[in-house]
């Protein structure tokens, strides 16, 4: 079912810069979305409508099927059940402390304050981050700050999270648990839609894909099916996903089979490599047994 | 990021509340100030400082820190007063040692006490408090804003200017000069891009013009307040009595 849908939608840069061309695309519910394109081809300026920030130039944007309005009550309405993070969490985090930055949001959805108060503290269970309610921002990693910018919007609880480059510039450990948080609230039926250029944390992560550049959607479909057309992707400035390669490699080489899936991620392609390993070591200690039987009949 | 504010936030008595440390300090401050110095003035001292150092656990090394520059003022204050020069030339003035100890007394007694202040409580509560007091909601909002994002604009010059240098932009006076000119005209725009970034931010989770949050303040405890009125009671006497 779709709940969020864009079309036809253009909008230019006072200055004349065309940053979104004549865009469609359709946010279904329940879904993981990522918008997968080079950088400076529109992206944040795509989240900044779909949140009713930016007012485009032709088109419109449609929840549950109704045109939004730019009016006052119209925006607090829409951004009620959309939620968006930036990529810079500094621009987001704004109080004295975590707690008091993750309240702003329930306390302008009208919350008495023991509802707001449970709201916090559930979505910073939910981004692990309980310990660091009372640090004032500035004293957390660049990591933390995310993860408390993600926590001010899903305190909000919204039915759609935009997601601006959600794990740029974050460490390994810190983009794993990120997207452990992730993974929990789509678990609880928040429907995700996140920027990246990075097409493996997007092939792993993301259920469908929309490819985007020059201010439009090349292509919007299963990340499978998007991110194994090499020519859509080099279209679109990218290379496809280092694990998708590697399994369609081992699917025509008969490693796996056409109804084995294929791997995700770093764990799956290492599995793979296992099998590999194994079916090697097997077959040259089966040649050598032969090797030894015949030997023996020469004998 | 400064350390008196990493004390004031990571310190054992950061979750007391608000009005016990205020009146603790403030009220010490009072006395020490109303009071002659011998010994109010020393009571004060032999109070406060175990307090930030023992009670609130402030590390000597970030106390003394911050107690450098005030004693070297004091210090160079007390000059004056303990010195006289007249034709004879330099010589000690009369009367002099008894009022600069006094000062001196006075001046380190008031500075434990905001010390102590400044050191166990986050200027965000200290805002906070003054809000509750009757400062006006725009200026409580304000001044929250300009104290998160001092910091902000602190790393962001502090990384621009280590850029300069790393391209030898410091190199003699001259250039030296020009680098910042360039510094503070670049940080202007960027701070107003800033602002407007986080606008956008605000505004994506329903802000509506004001800046309500919820605070989990510290509850007072009554048992701690009677024991700070018991020991301020105590002082007042001891400098009364023993003056």
């Amino acid at each position: 079912m779709t709940l969020l849908e864009a079309r036809a939608l253009s909008y230019a840069y006072p200055g004349g810069i065309t940053a979104l061309d004549g865009l469609d695309l359709t946010i279904a519910r329940g879904r993981r979305l990522a918008i997968l394109g080079p950088n400076g081809a529109g992206k944040t300026t795509l989240l900044l409508h779909l949140n009713g920030t930016l007012n485009p130039s032709a088109g419109r944007v449609l929840l549950d099927g109704t045109a939004t309005g730019h009016s006052r009550a119209a925006l607090a309405a829409w951004r009620r059940r959309v939620g968006l993070v930036l990529q810079d969490a500094d621009d987001q985090l704004f109080a004295a402390s975590v707690f008091e930055d993750v309240s702003f949001g329930p306390l302008n959805l009208g919350l008495s304050d023991a509802q707001a108060t449970e709201r916090i503290d559930q979505a910073l269970a939910a981004l692990g981050i309980a310990d660091l309610a009372e640090r004032p921002p500035h004293l957390l990693s660049f990591g933390q700050k995310k993860r408390v910018a993600i926590a001010g919007a899903v305190a909000m609880r919204p039915e759609i999270l935009l997601l601006d480059e959600p794990t740029a510039g974050l460490d390994h450990h810190g983009a794993l648990h990120l997207l452990a948080a992730l993974e929990r609230l789509a678990a609880e039926g928040t429907t995700l839609v996140f920027t990246s250029h990075d097409v493996d944390l997007a092939y792993g992560f993301a259920d469908e894909i929309a490819l985007f550049d020059q201010g439009r959607v090349l292509a919007q479909g299963p990340a499978a099916t998007i991110l194994a057309d090499a020519a859509l992707l080099k279209a679109a400035r990218l290379a496809p996903p280092l694990a998708l390669s590697i399994g369609l490699k081992a699917r025509a080489a008969g490693l796996l089979t056409e109804s084995d899936p294929l791997p995700r991620g770093k764990a799956e392609i290492l599995a793979l490599v296992d099998r590999l390993i194994a079916g090697i070591s097997s077959s040259s200690s089966g040649q050598s047994a032969a090797t030894r039987d015949h030997s023996r009949e020469i004998v | 990021m400064s350390p008196i504010d990493r004390a004031a936030h990571l310190n054992r008595w950061r979750h007391r509340s608000l009005a016990e440390k205020a009146v603790l300090a403030l009220g010490m401050l009072a006395l020490a100030v109303i009071l002659p110095p011998f010994p109010t003035a020393l009571v004060v001292v032999v109070v406060m400082v175990p307090a930030t150092l023992a009670g609130a656990r402030v590390p000597l090394k970030v106390w003394l820190g911050c107690a450098a520059a005030p004693l070297g003022f004091l210090l160079m204050g007390t000059m004056p007063i303990l010195l006289r020069l007249d034709a004879t030339g330099l010589g000690p003035a009369p009367g002099g040692p008894a009022l600069a100890a006094g000062l001196a007394a006075r001046a380190i007694a008031a500075l434990s006490c905001l010390l102590f202040l400044a050191l166990t409580t986050p200027a965000c509560d200290l805002i906070g408090g003054l809000r509750r007091l009757g400062l006006p909601a725009e200026i409580a909002e304000l001044a929250l804003l300009i104290y998160r994002f001092l910091f902000l604009l602190g790393d962001t010059a502090l990384a621009m200017d280590a850029a300069q240098a790393a391209r030898l932009g410091h190199v003699g006076l001259g250039r030296r000069l020009r680098s910042l000119g360039l510094l503070i005209a670049t940080l202007l725009p960027r701070a107003l891009e800033r602002a407007r970034r986080l606008e956008i931010g605000l505004a994506a989770r329903g802000w509506d013009g004001e800046m309500r949050v919820l605070s989990r303040r510290a509850a007072l405890s009554p048992s701690a307040l009677a024991l700070v009125l018991a020991l301020e009671a105590a002082t007042a006497s001891a400098g009364i009595w023993l003056s």
